[in-house]
C-alpha cells in the first residue's frame, strides 16, 4: 500500500517536473535535462546491486548499450514506440545480467567486477563487427520530429523526457520497494557477511541473480531511447567508460545505502558535468568526476546521505532543530558553490589564459578548496569549522565583488545572490548558540569514541 | 577460414607469433600476478600504469633520443614509489577500514579514469610510437618471420618473470611476500609487519609497469584508452594461469597470445578483443582455480 502511494507520488512529482520544464519553454532545458535524468536511472541501477548487494558492476556501459542497440536493430527492421522498445531492451539487457551473474556470482565478489569490465569490451567488439547495426562506422537514427500524446502535440525531444522522467520515477519506486522488502534485507545481510548469510539459510545466489537482473534490466530500459536522442549511436561513444564512471561515481557521492542517495548524486553529479560541458570541455568534467569519485571513497565513504545522518545522530539526536538545520543548509550551499568554483576557475585557466585571468583562478581554486573543506567540518562536526566557515564565506564575499567590479555586466545576479547568502552564513557561523551546538556533542562524542 | 587452417606456413607464423605476443602478455600480467594473485588487492588501474610507462618511454625517447627499454629500466624506482605511496592510501582508506569490496574497487576504477583522461588532456588521443634501431629489423628463419620488436619485448618479459620467480622463492623478503599472501595473522606473530611486506610487494608489482609500458610502446602504437583492451586479458591470463602462481601467468600469457594470435589470423585482428573474455568465462565456468591454482 505505502510503496502504492510511493509510485503515485513519483509520478506526479516527475509530471510535475515536466510541467515546470513546458512552462520554461526552453530546449537546451530538455536536451540537459534528458542526460541528467539518465543518470538518475542509471545510477539507481548501479545501486540496486552496488549499494544493496556490494558487489561492483563495471559494465553499466555495456547494459546501456545493449539497449540502445537493440532499439538500433529495430529501428532498422521494423520501427517500434519507445515504450514496446523499453521492454524489449529490458529484456536482452537483464538475461545478459543474468548469465554473467550465473557464470561468475557463484566465485568471489572481484570475479564478477572483473566480468562485468571486460564484457563491456567483448559486446563492443560484437557490434562493431556486426554491420547491421552500423559496424564501428555508427548507425544513423532519424527522430520522427512530432508526436501526439494524449491528444496534446509534443516535441519529440520533450517525448523522450517525459519517457525518461517516468523511468526515473518508476527505477526509484523500485529501488525504495526493494529497501524495504523482504528482498532488500537479504541484499543487505549479503552486503555485510554474505557467509554468515548463506549459513543462516538466506538463499544467496538466488539473490544476487534477481539483482543482477533487475539493475541490468533498467539500465538496458536507459538506454533505448538514446539512438532517437542523439541521432547517431556509435560503439565507442555507446560503450564508453564515462557512463561507468558516471553511474558508480554518483551513487558513491550520494550514498548507497538507502534510495534517495543515488538520487542526490546524480543530480548534483549530473548538473555540474552539465555545466562543466557547457563552459569548460567534456575532458576536464570527467576528470572532475573522477577526482570527485576518489576523493568521495577516501573522504566520506558513506557518501552525502551518510554524512547527513553522521551530523543528525550526533547534532540533534532526539529532535532537528532550527540551527541544525540552518547549518545542514549552508554547509550544502558551501559544498555546491565550491564545486561551481573549481568549474569556473578551470573554464577560465582553460579559455583565457592572461595574466588576471590566472590569478582570478587561482585565488577561485584555493576559495574552492576553502569552502569544500569547511563544508565537510560542518558536517563532522569539526570544533574549528564555525571559524574555518566564516573565514571561506567572508573570503567569497570578497570575490564576488572583486567579479562584480571587474565585468559589472555578467552574472550580477547570481555574485549578487552569492554575497547575500554569504552575509548571512557567516552570521550565523557566529551566533553563539550555534558554536555552542559543537561543543556539547563533541564531549559526547569523545565519551562514546 | 579453411585455408588459413590448411596452409602450414600461416600456421607456423601465427604459432610464432602468439608465443610471442604471450611472453609480452607475461610482462604485463606479472604485476597483476603479484597483486591480485598474492596480495588480493583488486588493482583494475594496473593497465593504466602501464600505459603511464608507455608515455614515460615515449616523452624520453623523443625529447633525448634513449632506448625505451634503458628508460624503462631508469622508470623503474620512481614507478616502485608511486606503488608504495599508492597501497599507502589504499591500506589507510580501505583496508584498514574493511571496507576493499566495494570502495576499494572503485578507488583504484576511479585511478584508471583519472590517469586516461589526464592523459588525453596532455597528449590527445593520437597515437605514440618510439623509435629505435631494432624496431623495424625483422629476420627470418626459411618461411618464419622473427620482427625484432616482437622478440625483444618478449626476452626482456621472460627476464623479468624469471628475476621475480627467484626473487620470490629464493630470498627471505620474497618468502615473507608468499606468506603474507596464506596467513596475515601468523606473520604478525613472527614479529614482522604485514603491511610493510605488502606494501613492498604492491610497490614490486607497479614497478613492473615501468617495463612493460615500454615493450608496449615497442610493439605498438599507444593511445590514452588502450589500457582498457588489456584489463579483460590481464585477469584472463591470471585466472588462467592460476592465481598467485607465476609459471602459471607465463603458461596463461602463452596460450592466450596463440589463441589470439589464430584468431587475428584466421577471422580477422578486430575479432581479438573478445577472446580473452570468451577464456575468461570458461576458466571462470570450468576451473575456477586455474592451470596452476593453488
Amino acid at each position: 500500500m505505502r510503496n502504492t502511494i510511493f509510485f503515485g507520488v513519483s509520478i506526479v512529482a516527475a509530471l510535475l517536473v515536466f510541467a515546470l520544464a513546458r512552462a520554461l519553454n526552453n530546449d537546451y532545458l530538455f536536451f540537459a535535462g534528458y542526460t541528467v535524468v539518465q543518470f538518475v536511472v542509471l545510477a539507481t541501477a548501479w545501486n540496486i546491486l552496488g549499494g544493496y548487494c556490494g558487489y561492483v558492476n563495471f559494465g553499466t556501459a555495456a547494459f546501456f548499450a545493449l539497449g540502445a542497440y537493440s532499439t538500433v536493430f529495430f529501428h532498422k527492421t521494423y520501427p517500434l514506440p519507445i515504450p514496446v522498445l523499453l521492454v524489449i531492451a529490458a529484456t536482452v539487457s537483464g538475461l545478459v545480467g543474468l548469465g554473467t551473474g550465473y557464470l561468475t556470482l557463484r566465485l568471489r565478489g572481484a570475479f564478477f567486477s572483473i566480468a562485468t569490465l571486460a564484457m563491456a569490451v567483448v559486446l563492443q567488439t560484437f557490434v562493431v563487427n556486426w554491420n547491421y547495426v552500423g559496424g564501428s562506422r555508427g548507425a544513423y537514427v532519424i527522430r520522427p520530429s512530432d508526436l501526439e500524446v494524449f491528444g496534446v502535440k509534443l516535441p519529440y525531444i520533450q517525448y523522450l523526457f517525459l519517457i525518461m522522467l517516468v523511468l526515473a520515477a518508476v527505477s526509484i519506486a523500485i529501488a525504495r520497494a526493494i529497501e524495504r522488502s523482504k528482498l532488500g534485507y537479504g541484499f543487505a545481510t549479503i552486503r555485510d557477511d554474505e557467509l554468515a548469510a548463506e549459513a543462516s539459510g538466506v538463499p544467496t545466489l538466488k539473490l544476487k541473480l534477481i539483482a543482477t537482473t533487475l539493475s541490468g534490466a533498467l539500465m538496458g530500459m536507459a538506454g533505448a531511447p538514446l539512438p532517437y536522442y542523439i541521432g547517431y549511436l556509435e560503439p565507442a561513444s555507446a560503450f564508453g567508460l564515462p557512463y561507468a564512471v558516471n553511474s558508480i561515481a554518483m551513487p558513491m557521492i550520494g550514498g548507497t545505502t538507502i534510495w534517495f542517495g543515488p538520487l542526490i548524486g546524480s543530480l548534483l553529479l549530473g548538473t555540474l558535468t552539465q555545466i562543466a560541458t557547457v563552459t569548460i570541455s567534456s575532458a576536464v568534467n570527467l576528470l572532475l568526476v573522477g577526482l570527485l569519485l576518489v576523493g568521495f571513497v577516501i573522504v566520506a565513504p558513506s557518501g552525502l546521505v551518510g554524512l547527513l545522518q553522521q551530523f543528525l545522530r550526533a547534532a540533534a539526536p532526539t529532535r532537528v532543530d532550527a540551527r541544525a538545520v540552518g547549518l545542514i543548509m549552508f554547509a550544502s550551499y558551501g559544498f555546491i558553490a565550491g564545486l561551481l568554483e573549481v568549474v569556473f576557475s578551470l573554464a577560465i585557466i582553460t579559455t583565457s589564459p592572461d595574466s588576471i585571468g590566472m590569478a582570478v583562478a587561482v585565488v577561485g581554486l584555493v576559495l574552492a578548496a576553502l569552502l569544500l573543506v569547511s563544508a565537510y567540518g560542518l558536517m563532522t562536526l569539526q570544533s574549528r569549522s564555525p571559524l574555518l566557515a566564516t573565514f571561506a564565506f567572508a573570503l567569497s564575499i570578497a570575490i564576488g565583488a572583486v567579479h562584480i567590479w571587474l565585468d559589472p555586466n555578467s552574472s550580477v545576479t547570481y555574485r549578487g545572490l552569492g554575497i547575500a547568502i554569504a552575509v548571512a552564513a557567516c552570521g550565523w557561523f557566529q551566533l553563539r548558540n550555534v558554536r555552542q551546538l559543537y561543543q556539547p556533542r563533541l564531549t559526547d562524542r569523545q565519551a562514546v569514541a | 577460414m579453411l585455408a588459413c587452417v590448411t596452409s602450414a606456413d600461416l600456421m607456423t607464423n601465427a604459432l610464432i607469433a602468439g608465443l610471442l605476443l604471450g611472453g609480452f602478455y607475461a610482462a604485463v600480467t606479472v604485476g597483476i600476478s603479484v597483486s591480485f594473485g598474492i596480495l588480493d588487492i583488486v588493482n583494475i588501474a594496473h593497465p593504466a600504469f602501464i600505459i603511464v610507462g608507455s608515455y614515460i618511454a615515449y616523452i624520453v625517447n623523443a625529447q633525448l633520443g634513449v632506448d625505451p627499454v634503458l628508460v624503462g629500466i631508469v622508470a623503474l624506482p620512481a614507478f616502485y614509489a608511486l606503488g608504495a605511496l599508492t597501497y599507502q592510501v589504499y591500506y589507510v582508506s580501505f583496508e584498514k577500514r574493511g571496507q576493499e569490496a566495494l570502495r576499494g574497487l572503485a578507488f583504484f576504477f576511479g585511478i584508471l579514469f583519472i590517469a586516461e583522461v589526464v592523459l588525453i588532456l596532455v597528449f590527445g588521443v593520437d597515437y605514440r610510437y618510439v623509435s629505435a634501431a631494432y624496431i623495424d629489423r625483422s629476420y627470418s628463419l626459411g618461411f618464419v618471420q622473427l620482427p625484432m620488436r616482437m622478440v625483444v619485448p618478449c626476452v626482456i618479459s621472460l627476464a623479468m618473470l624469471g628475476a621475480l620467480q627467484l626473487f620470490l622463492g629464493n630470498t627471505f623478503l620474497g618468502r615473507a611476500i608468499m606468506a603474507v599472501a596464506q596467513d596475515q595473522g601468523a606473520l604478525r606473530l613472527m614479529a614482522a609487519d604485514p603491511i610493510k611486506i605488502k606494501r613492498i610487494a604492491f610497490a614490486l608489482s607497479i614497478a613492473t609497469c615501468a617495463l612493460a609500458g615500454a615493450c608496449l610502446i615497442i610493439i605498438q602504437p599507444v593511445e590514452p584508452s588502450i589500457g582498457r583492451d588489456y584489463i579483460g586479458r590481464v585477469f584472463a591470463i591470471c585466472v588462467l594461469g592460476g592465481l598467485g602462481s607465476l609459471p602459471g601467468t607465463l603458461i596463461g600469457a602463452m596460450l592466450l597470445g596463440i589463441v589470439e594470435s589464430f584468431t587475428s589470423t584466421c577471422a580477422g585482428p578486430s575479432w581479438a578483443p573478445a577472446v580473452a573474455f570468451g577464456l575468461l568465462l570458461l576458466t571462470l565456468a570450468v576451473r575456477p582455480a586455474g592451470l596452476l591454482g593453488r
